[in-house]
């Protein structure tokens, strides 16, 4: 039987169109604008100034503290401003903006296509190759991996497991490089795992995606690594989510407020072994990912996959891919479950960009809410197991020791609750608002705990 | 049969008066002191429990003034200074006067000016929507349009302008309660001196962008020029992340900056005569010819 995790979840219609669109490469436009936050944590601070030259893959920003990532030039050419720029939802970030001079890469990167199957020894050198080339996760939330990948003390990792499971709707670039670049993500995972202390790895790939599971399990039996293995999963959103992904593949659960390290996990997505392998095996800093250009409104034909590089404009690479289609009513960045709504099409491409979603007015048309009724189904379908229907209550009437006790802290936001509300209840909106209530709430005890436990420690001493 | 009624009525009489001295005695042995004068203040209030004044409710506050025994830094905005010189008798201390404050609604992106550059779908809440993304408009700072001000406000003050999307404020029921100003996610609504018979001026706008980029977002919005802090004699415009802020405790309402401002985001209201922009520009530039004069 296929495994799958085991409490919640739901069945959307998968829709992966572009599922047979190979990757392309999209050529390079006029200028890049990149961001300084592409990743979880700090933005970075950018150390170019206005009128140096710059090579792709030459360092433009350092990180802005632990949790952050280095920055690199997409494109070589000259920087022409360092200046707030509107991101996808229209708030102000600073851009480096880099005029393209022809495609000249820094010294030492090997843009070739031979495998380098020899797996590094050096733990901490390998690392601090991963940390200088910017590498982060790129399942969505863009965590720098160096730091997941060195888990603190006392904790080890006991099972590496490589995302594949591409949940969301529509979205087919990791199964395209699953498919088109099997060997180079399995390369990857056995740094990685090389780095984690030699525990075993584990590719999770939904059944939805047969190509990429054959794909895979080829590379591996062809490359031989010890300890590597893929896993077909049931077909089940959210599985790529962290916590359902180990509950899918370890039968372990993650408690409340724990990171996957607390139960022997460390999850990785595929995108992210493939940068690993490229920044391990040939220097190449994280300045290109895959993304899909797709929708419901968006004929079969014009549907992508590209392989883009960070700072390319949103618009370009829409008007390269044919343009927006006629009845898109919503522009998404991401999957139609978890996705972000693209208010300002000038944004730039980020190392986390995944898609280009055109959806119809039918497709995401928000229905008018009705009275709660009390079903229970966003209880059935939370894969978290919490209450959707009372937390959207208790958020109404800022009830927040209410809500902490009921977990609302441990929501993932996957949508589960709205997805499946038939009185069309927007659960989601309220609770995430709730949610980082809650969160900085609990923020603020635990600093003020930590003062109070200074100061006691302090006391003493005088 | 006659006996058990009678005995009935004696047992539970008897009950009744025994429980009766109990309670009556554990009341005079228990009870708590409490000043008279918190009863009395309360009831000098107005009432709503609106939690203007920084407590939970009017009790909260009565009590808060009868402990300190002062009104150094105790005022309620709703009762206003009427109200504080009544608990200031009850006190038996000076009343500490403050000039009465009303809420003012700092942003002139109405459909006209500002035009929407994408719909939002979710769910109508300036919370939810701020929390989402920038807005429906090309202004990331101004007003959001759906009314979590007008929710907040327990004196039925503001409503939601259908033609403008902007709130609109009854400057009578307002009480200065600050109750809009927490629920705006965006900090537009500020609480500003009433002013003489109402009047005030104010810059209509908190678009920290540069001048090139607000102007493309909105008609009306402070584009940061800083001519209205230049011609202000008393020194109470700052220009702050491109936005004129107009300090109402230094103001002296001469209108000088409403008629020199380019795109009309200062804004005078409550003034008696409508702005004579003519005439303020001829003064303006009499004055300086006569700066210019002295210099020389």
């Amino acid at each position: 039987m296929m495994k799958t995790f085991k409490i919640g979840g739901v069945h959307p219609n998968d829709n992966k169109i572009s599922r047979n669109c190979a990757i392309e490469v999209l050529p390079l436009p006029q200028t890049v604008f990149i961001s300084m936050a592409q990743h979880l944590g700090a933005p970075a601070k950018p150390i170019v100034a206005v009128g140096d030259q710059v090579k792709a893959g030459q360092v433009i920003a350092e990180p802005g503290g632990f949790i952050s990532a280095y920055v690199h030039s997409s494109v070589s050419g000259t920087v022409k401003s360092v200046a707030p720029r509107k991101d996808l939802s229209g708030n102000l970030m600073t851009h480096v903006e880099i005029a393209v001079e022809g495609d000249e890469w820094a010294e030492g990167i090997d843009l070739s296509d031979t495998l380098v199957t020899e797996i590094p020894t050096d733990k901490a050198e390998t690392l601090k190759k991963i940390q200088m080339c910017g590498v982060v996760g790129l399942g969505g939330a863009t965590f720098p991996a160096h730091v997941k990948l060195n888990p603190a003390p006392g904790c080890k990792a006991e099972c590496l497991i490589l995302n594949g499971a591409e949940c969301e709707p529509f979205l087919t670039s990791d199964n395209r490089i699953m498919i088109e670049k099997s060997k180079e993500i399995v390369i990857g995972a056995a740094i990685m795992k090389m780095v984690l202390g030699g525990c075993p790895a584990v590719i999770g790939i939904e059944e939805n995606k047969p190509e990429a599971i054959s794909a895979m399990s080829k590379a591996v039996a062809e490359l031989g690594y010890e300890g590597i293995s893929v896993m077909k999963l049931k077909k089940k959103y959210p599985q790529g989510g962290e916590k359902q992904l180990i509950n899918a593949v370890m039968k372990r659960e993650v408690k409340s407020g724990g990171l996957p390290i607390s139960v022997g996990a460390v999850v990785q997505n595929v995108a992210t072994s493939l940068a690993v392998y490229e920044a391990v095996q040939k220097n190449k800093p994280l300045v290109t990912n895959t993304m899909t250009i797709t929708g419901d409104c968006l004929p079969v034909e014009k549907q992508h996959n590209y392989l883009f590089r960070i700072g390319m404009p949103l618009s370009y690479i829409a008007e390269y891919a044919g343009g927006i289609p006629e009845g898109a009513a919503k522009i998404v960045s991401g999957g139609p479950m978890m996705g972000k709504a693209i208010s300002n099409l000038d944004a730039c491409t980020v190392k986390g960009s995944s898609s280009l979603l055109y959806l119809s007015e039918a497709f995401t048309k928000r229905k008018e809410a009705s009275a709660c009724i009390r079903c229970g189904k966003c209880a059935d379908a939370c894969p978290m197991g919490l209450e959707p229907f009372l937390l959207n209550k208790l958020a109404k009437n800022a009830m927040m020791d209410e809500l902490e006790a009921r977990s609302i802290q441990d929501c993932i936001s996957c949508g589960c609750c709205q997805f499946t509300c038939p009185a069309n209840i927007p659960l989601l909106d309220t609770i995430n608002i709730a949610k980082g209530q809650v969160m900085g709430i609990m923020r603020a005890r635990a600093a003020a705990a930590k003062a109070a436990a200074e100061a006691a420690k302090a006391a003493p001493q005088k | 049969m006659d006996i058990t009624i009678i005995w009935t009525i004696v047992v539970i009489t008897l009950l009744g008066v025994t429980l009766a001295a109990v309670l009556f005695l554990v009341a005079r042995k228990f009870r708590v002191e409490e000043d008279p004068r918190i009863d009395e203040i309360e009831k000098l209030m107005p009432g709503a429990n609106c939690g203007g004044c920084g407590f939970a409710g009017c009790r909260a506050f009565a009590d808060s003034c009868v402990k300190a025994g002062n009104l150094d830094n105790n005022f309620c905005p709703v009762g206003g200074n009427e109200t504080m010189k009544q608990v200031a008798a009850v006190l038996g201390c000076a009343a500490v006067e403050q000039a009465p404050k009303v809420a003012v609604i700092r942003c002139n992106g109405s459909c006209a000016n500002r035009p929407k550059v994408n719909e939002y779908d979710g769910l109508a809440t300036c919370r939810v929507k701020a929390a989402l993304y920038s807005g429906d408009t090309g202004c990331a700072y101004g007003c959001l349009g759906c009314g979590d001000c007008v929710a907040a406000c327990e004196n039925d003050a503001l409503k939601m302008n259908p033609e403008t999307g902007l709130p609109e404020l009854d400057e009578e029921k307002c009480g200065a309660c600050g109750k809009c100003v927490k629920a705006c996610p965006k900090g537009v609504i500020e609480l500003r001196n009433k002013g003489p018979r109402g009047m005030r001026v104010y810059t209509s706008c908190v678009n920290k962008d540069k001048g090139p980029a607000v102007k493309k977002a909105c008609a009306a919005a402070c584009i940061g020029c800083g001519i209205c802090a230049k011609t202000c004699t008393h020194g109470a415009i700052v220009l702050e992340n491109n936005v004129a802020y107009i300090d109402y405790t230094k103001c002296k309402l001469c209108r000088e900056c409403e008629a020199l401002c380019p795109t009309g985001a200062i804004h005078g209201v409550n003034f008696p005569k409508p702005l004579d922009k003519d005439a303020i520009k001829a003064r303006i530039k009499a004055r300086n010819e006569k700066a210019k004069e002295v210099q020389e």
